[in-house]
């Protein structure tokens, strides 16, 4: 094991022994492995940038660093963009552990020599952000390296192996050279994804964001808090905003335009697919605090004399989350609100039955004035996973889900 | 720092400039006023153009870059030289809360409460409004309780200052190379451009999102904050030369003192009114420099940090914070009553001297081009912001002389 902090500044010599410069930074080639080495690079002292391959390097110690060729024959160049440098893009940048899903720091790198017949390889092992690689930086220089080892020996140590890293570029043209895929980050709960982007800095979030689809990247941007939101659409372009936000459920998409600049809130809305922004434009024209600013217009309706199956082809056809409904509402026909079918009763009635027989009680609903106590309360008091919320005439208008209403009250406390 | 987004009823300039004024600040621009008269009114112009020159460059690194300034002092400077200057604004900032702390105990000592009962009581207010969450709240009576510092402003005036030695004070600069001089003027920088509200604006200014083409209000914003600052300072020192310097009696041991720049106006409540404005800056910085501190070393070091997370989720942050108070209010238990006015006054001190260095970082950073783009410094900005870096040092450079090495100084 080696460390860069200990590799930083090496002396390194050429094939006869001859003092070349210090070792100033190492870079791996993603397109090749994305764990080896691919290159050494030394500073004269003459300031060139000298570029060794790995093949090149006879031995590597916490000592000295040995290439194989003559000093003459060591060409100079600096690292191009499909490089990752350690000491440029890894250390002390913040990378994403996509397996304990966090952001972290990084304090230092560790490595793993691994003599070859002819040369020596080095193997990128993990990114290290413990109290010992703290320790370590901080003395660098100060003590012998076999001294600061002791020192650091009783320290914590916490790494994140390299294959759990994944490194946060905000250029997307980098990102492509530099096979930076979020894939590992895609699969993870979109809340978890939030926790994530909380962390980072907003052309980081934007990074991240760019690589996520529209469906993962509106999952996530509907978990962040909404200052952040706001933050984040704002610095997209209109065309890719109106993407996510359409792919929003639209009370989560109104709650967040409503936040924006309005110049910025009809850009996103004129880019929109004009059913979805026809339905977000609705809710925004409810109050924010009430029943109405609350609710969602997505919900399945059905005419009260509908059957089972009319109800099953409905949910078919159902254009929105399916794993948001948890009952389907029964309007007359001129759209009064009758009675609210839980969806469990579906699995169990007869495909021809009416649905308004499989229930007994009227619907209870609010009217989209209420305030965010009244919603809180009728919840509360009637055990309810969803409360319809109607106009004066009793009309339906949309739902307001239990989430939301969780949301009210922990924002209460 | 999502503690810092309750500050956003006003811009982030506006707010620093009202914090700016905590009980360091009424203390130095009064002993400035009380010991030296008007002639120490020059120093406001060009500490006022340093101020603006700082805060933009902060808050333009806030939009263009979006990372805060101690992530970007870490990220291009690294882990050793972030911990060194971490280390040092924590003392800074300890000493700092120290001040505010004293600020406490010595406006309430007006109201004959020991600072044993004050401070103790004071510092559990603040670590519960703030842990609690209901600093919102709090928050708005902090700010309308700032219109005390318009009552200055009228003894200033009452007071009939010669208007004639003050515009010559103003624009004429007095130069002495004496240590308490030297002393008092970085001190008057020190207060008034504080490295801890830099790394505070800088992540307000993150925090708020704010689109770099919109960036031109927060300039204006900064600029109105910055003037604000200027001009109670200048009648604090006003009101404390016309009467205090005037009086014959110069020295400023308590509020007692410190109050009778008010009695033009206030007549014999002019403690008691002092009292109420001190205690209030007090509070209100208490609130707000320990939780920057804990912000911006967890944001240097990579500690988990936030105002919402359980304890054991961001133990350090939470350490720091209350770490902060703690200390901050023991050393003013600890400390014998006549020196609690010379260390606010201190305090300040050590925000002059770190200053230079936290600019220097600040000025490399805002002159790369790989981070700012089109948005580097102008060739004005760094002239001036070079100058003051300069001048403070070589004053910092000639005090430290004056003080302990008098022989070599004629």
């Amino acid at each position: 094991m080696i460390y860069f902090t200990e590799l930083e500044n090496l002396p390194a010599h050429d094939a006869k022994g001859e003092y070349l410069g210090h070792l100033v930074d190492l870079a791996i080639n993603p397109s090749q492995n994305s764990f080896q080495v691919a290159y050494f690079y030394v500073m004269t002292p003459k300031k060139k940038l000298m570029c060794i391959p790995h093949d090149q390097i006879s031995t590597i110690s916490v000592r000295a660093a040995q290439t194989s060729i003559p000093a003459a024959e060591i060409s100079c160049a600096a690292p191009d963009e499909g490089l990752i440098c350690i000491k440029k893009d890894v250390l002390d940048q913040q990378i994403i552990d996509v397996n304990d899903q966090k952001v972290v720091r990084v304090i230092d790198v560790d490595f793993d020599i691994q003599p070859n017949h002819k040369h020596t390889e080095l193997r990128i092992v993990a990114v290290n952000v413990g109290a010992a690689a703290a320790a370590r930086r901080l003395l660098q220089g100060l003590f012998a390296k076999h001294r600061i080892r002791t020192i650091t020996s009783v320290l914590p140590t916490k790494t994140i192996p390299w294959e759990f890293v994944s490194l946060i570029e905000p250029d997307p043209a980098r990102r492509v050279k530099l096979r930076i895929e979020y894939n590992r980050l895609a699969k993870m709960h979109p809340a978890d994804i939030a926790d994530i982007l909380e962390e980072l800095s907003r052309d980081e979030q934007r990074s991240v964001i760019e690589s996520l689809d529209d469906e993962t990247a509106a999952e996530a941007v509907s978990e962040i808090p909404t200052r952040m939101q706001v933050a984040l659409l704002n610095s997209l372009s209109a065309g890719r905003a109106a993407d996510i936000v359409e792919e929003m459920a639209p009370d989560e998409a109104a709650d967040v335009l409503q936040e924006l600049p309005p110049e910025t809130t009809a850009e996103v809305l004129a880019n929109m697919d004009a059913e979805d922004a026809e339905d977000v434009r609705k809710l925004l024209g409810f109050e924010e605090n009430t029943a109405g600013g609350f609710m969602t217009n997505e919900f399945i309706v059905l005419d009260e004399t509908a059957s089972v199956e009319a109800a099953v082809e409905a949910l078919k056809n159902f254009s929105g989350e399916l794993d948001t409904i948890h009952a389907l509402y029964l309007v007359s026909q001129n759209l009064v609100l009758t009675k609210v079918v839980p969806l469990a009763l579906l699995l169990i009635s007869d495909k021809n039955a009416p649905l308004s027989s499989l229930v007994s009680d009227e619907a209870i609903s609010v009217p989209f004035h209420a305030d965010k106590k009244t919603v809180i309360n009728m919840f509360h008091k009637y055990n309810l996973l969803t409360l319809p919320v109607v106009d004066d005439n009793d009309r339906l208008l949309g739902v307001v889900t239990a989430d939301d209403v969780l949301e009210l009250v922990i924002k209460e406390k | 720092m999502s503690a810092l987004v309750f500050l956003s009823v006003l811009g982030p300039g506006i707010i620093t400039s009202n914090v700016d004024n905590d009980a360091g600040g009424i203390y130095t621009y009064s002993i400035a006023g009380a010991r030296y008269g008007y002639s120490l009114l020059w120093t406001l112009v060009p500490i006022t153009i340093a101020l603006i020159v700082v805060q933009e460059m902060v808050g333009r690194m806030g939009v263009v870059t979006g990372k805060g300034l101690a992530d970007l002092i870490r990220e291009e400077y690294g882990f050793r030289t972030t911990f060194i200057l971490m280390l040092l604004l924590l003392l800074t900032n300890w000493g700092n809360t120290v001040s505010e702390f004293a600020g406490l105990a010595s406006g309430m000592s007006v109201f004959h409460v020991s600072r044993f009962i004050s401070v103790p009581l004071g510092a559990m207010f603040v670590w519960l409004l703030v842990v609690r969450g209901t600093y919102r709240i709090v928050e708005k009576v902090f700010l309308l309780a700032c219109f005390f510092y318009v009552s200055y402003l009228i003894s200033g005036f009452i007071a009939h200052p010669t208007w004639k030695q003050a515009a010559i004070g103003t624009i004429k600069p007095a130069i002495a190379f004496d240590a308490d001089y030297l002393y008092m003027i970085i001190g008057l920088v020190g207060t008034t451009i504080a490295p801890w509200m830099q790394f505070y604006l800088q992540a307000a200014v993150v925090e708020k999102g704010i689109k770099i083409k919109h960036y031109v209000h927060s300039r204006l914003d900064i600029i109105i904050g910055s003037i604000i600052v200027d001009v109670v300072a200048f009648f604090i020192i006003l009101a404390c030369a016309a009467t205090i310097y005037m009086s014959g009696n110069r020295q400023i041991d308590n509020a007692a003192d410190a109050a009778l720049a008010l009695r033009p106006l206030a007549g014999n409540a002019a403690a008691a009114l002092f009292a109420f404005g001190l205690v209030n800056a007090s509070l209100f910085a208490a609130s707000i420099l320990p939780l920057a501190t804990a912000y911006t070393v967890c944001e240097g070091l990579g500690f988990e940090s936030g105002i919402n997370k359980r304890p054991h989720e961001a133990p350090a942050f939470y350490s720091l914070y209350t770490g902060l108070i703690i200390l901050g209010g023991l050393a003013v238990l600890i400390l014998p009553e006549i020196r609690q006015v010379p260390i606010i006054l201190f305090s300040q001190v050590a925000n002059g001297i770190l200053l230079p260095f936290v600019l220097i970082f600040m000025l490399r950073l805002c002159n790369r081009e790989d981070l700012m783009g089109p948005y580097r410094n102008t060739r004005t900005f760094n002239i001036i912001a070079w100058t003051t870096c300069i001048i403070i040092m070589l004053l910092t450079l000639l005090w430290v002389i004056r003080s302990f090495l008098p022989q070599y100084l004629p």
